[in-house]
């Protein structure tokens, strides 16, 4: 079992090769007595046990497989995506966005952004330049004290980005998975200062919408809280579920917080910038 | 022989309609089952303000809680929609959770809802479809074949939905298939329906919503993890019994409309896992199954509907059940020679389609 902060996971397997993928990126976030309160379970077992060729790997949930098994090798992918897909289902308590989020003395960074829009690399990015980590996928906002919880999962990088990340001295990368659905992934471990805070909130204060693209010159445009609040609700998995208390929410955060648009096509430059923004504004 | 019930499912079931104090371990375990049986909104209801929860449990059922306002507001918005289309030339009835929630039952509380099914006279069905397309809801994509499977052999038309909304709309003209053997004429249904107050809406009379649920729920596909309609049986007898003459007026309606058999199965399950109050003699006075049909059932069902371990793969007598409650099914939906074509057509497109879809496509299409 996992405490991941907001969150705690824990996975069963049989699979020796799953096992040691687990070991590489988990390593450090320790583990919790298995006995103790779970927010998802889940079973990584074989598939069918007649199926002698290309064999599988199936997540179990709560006696059902919500999705087909992937090739016996993939066990990782599947755990990492078969996770925040339970997760997002179970912790409608919070409004989750799709965000990376980041912070600095407990300041926080929101970084909501579209699929493809470059936002796992800059967070990893930015969390190596000395930002702590608090959630690549899940951004998780309590709405009662409105502060940001950490929810540590390893940042799933794709395709150039593993190469972009991972020739940093400081990186930890789990293996490469060719040709998933999404591409090459692999699987970026956040530091460990970071796992150690993962129970520490943070205020939020910046709020930055990513665009990389490749060879465009940095351009920042401030957005009005209005249409902050607007985009926040459009990059939240769960904002229509939650009714009034979403919406309540993202206004809240648009009206604590100063937004930006980033377009970007040099990663040090745009980390450069964000410096550059929060001093002035957080 | 009533069917026994493990401790866990008995605090579940006990916790549905009220608040439960227990250690956080076994109540871990009671909303992995309360998940896997979608009971968790009424899990959540019942312990909205139970003082005793540890934190993470209320956050789950907080999360549960707003899941449920969600689907509610859903089905709401629906019938809103659904009622401008019904100008009073004929009756419209809700049936099922879209019923029980404009009744404001109290077991309709953290219900969730998959559909919104609509109970229309024969005649009108097809009014009743022109006026749902006309207003922009879409049918869905069938194949020729299943196309006239509705049509012909069912009791509804295909499922439609307006675009970009959450809930499909199923029109039914009857609550039994045409083609299975307990098809019966509806009209005595709409005859003893009522008529919902700020509303242009009917439901069934009390007693026909009982036999309702119990037709549906022992004619639903391979029951698996259904105890949510037991649970249904349960609140309406409930809620059904402080009427004056509500027993008398049941039996007599379940002999009139030939359902004492679905009614028995409904009133027994409820009662041995709910401890729903029975009318003394109640069981006695309906002519039951027989004592084979009835020792099967006894096993099948509780394996089929109740949720198994939660941490493993669904057990081989578990599998089993579920297979035997399918072929129960199809076999009192339509007679073996309509039954066997239509399973070997529908095993040839399956098998047809395992050879045509990749794996990777496969993956895309799950949510």
């Amino acid at each position: 079992m996992f405490d991941l902060g907001a969150a705690r996971i824990a996975v069963r397997s049989p699979i020796e090769s799953f096992h040691q993928q687990l070991d590489l990126v988990y390593r450090d976030y320790g583990e919790e007595d298995p006995a103790g309160f779970a927010d998802v379970r889940v079973a990584l077992l074989p598939g069918h046990p007649l199926r002698l060729w290309k064999r599988q790997i199936a997540l179990w949930s709560e006696g059902s497989r919500p999705f087909e098994p992937y090739p016996v090798g993939s066990g990782l992918p599947l755990f990492e995506w078969g996770g925040n897909w339970l997760l997002a289902q179970r912790l409608n308590a919070y409004l989750l966005l799709h965000a990376g989020v980041l912070a600095r003395n407990d300041r926080a960074l929101i970084l909501p952004a579209a699929p493809g829009s470059g936002k796992s690399t800059l967070t990893c990015a930015l969390h190596l330049a000395g930002w702590r980590f608090l959630s690549d996928e899940f951004g998780v906002l309590d709405p009662d004290s409105g502060d940001l919880l950490p929810l540590l999962k390893p940042a799933a990088l794709k395709n150039r980005s593993i190469g972009i990340i991972g020739q940093h001295p400081r990186a930890r990368l789990g293996p490469v998975f060719p040709g998933t659905r999404k591409g090459d992934v692999a699987h970026f471990v956040p530091l460990r200062d970071s796992i150690a805070d993962r129970h520490r909130p943070a205020r939020p204060r910046l709020i930055i919408f990513p665009r990389f693209r490749d060879g465009a010159a940095l351009c920042c445009t401030p957005i009005h809280t209005a249409d902050a609040a607007m985009r926040l609700g459009l990059n939240s998995f769960n904002y229509r579920t939650l009714g009034t208390v979403g919406f309540d929410a993202v206004v809240r955060l648009a009206r604590a917080t100063r937004a930006f648009e980033l377009e970007y096509g040099d990663l040090s430059a745009a980390i450069a910038h964000i410096d550059a923004l929060f001093a002035e504004h957080a | 022989m009533k069917p026994p019930l493990s401790r866990e499912l008995q605090l579940l079931l006990r916790a549905l309609s009220a608040p439960l104090d227990t250690d956080i371990t076994t109540w871990e375990r009671l909303l992995r089952l309360a998940r896997m049986t979608a009971l968790h909104g009424r899990l959540a209801a019942a312990n909205r303000d139970n003082p005793t929860l540890p934190a993470p449990v209320r956050r789950h059922l907080l999360s549960a809680e707003r899941v449920c306002a969600f689907n509610n507001q859903m089905l709401r918005a629906e019938l809103t929609e659904l009622a401008a289309l019904c100008d009073g030339s004929f009756p419209v009835l809700v049936v099922k959770g879209g019923a029980y929630a404009l009744q404001g039952q109290r077991f309709a509380r953290g219900r969730f809802v998959s559909d919104v099914d609509l109970l229309v006279p024969r005649d009108h069905l097809r009014a009743m479809e022109q006026g749902l397309r006309a207003a922009g809801w879409v049918p869905a994509q069938l194949d020729p074949y299943d196309e006239r499977y509705y049509r012909d052999w069912s009791h509804e038309t295909p499922p439609m939905r307006f675009p970009g909304r959450f809930l499909e709309v199923d029109l039914h003209h009857a609550i039994t298939p045409v083609t299975g053997s307990l098809c019966f004429d509806p009209a005595p249904l709409f005859d003893a329906s009522v008529l919902l107050a700020d509303s242009p809406f009917r439901v069934l009379s009390a007693e026909d919503q009982v036999l309702h649920a119990c037709v549906h729920c022992f004619q639903d596909g391979d029951l698996a993890l259904r105890v949510r309609e037991v649970v249904d049986i349960d609140g309406l007898v409930r809620a059904a019994a402080t009427q004056d003459g509500f027993w008398k007026r049941l039996l007599e309606r379940a002999g009139q409309l030939g359902l004492q058999l679905p009614l028995w199965y409904g009133l027994h399950f409820a009662h041995a896992w709910m401890e729903t109050p029975l009318a003394p003699g109640a069981l006695d006075a309906l002519p039951g199954p027989s004592t084979l049909s009835r020792s099967l059932m006894d096993r099948l069902v509780p394996l089929a509907m109740l949720p198994h371990d939660p941490d493993h793969p669904p057990p081989a007598p578990v599998r089993v059940a579920r297979l035997a409650m399918l072929a129960r099914y199809h076999l009192q939906r339509m007679p073996p020679s309509m039954l066997v074509p239509h399973l070997a057509r529908k095993a040839a497109l399956r098998l047809r389609g395992r050879f045509t879809r990749t794996p990777a496509q496969k993956t895309e299409s799950q949510p």
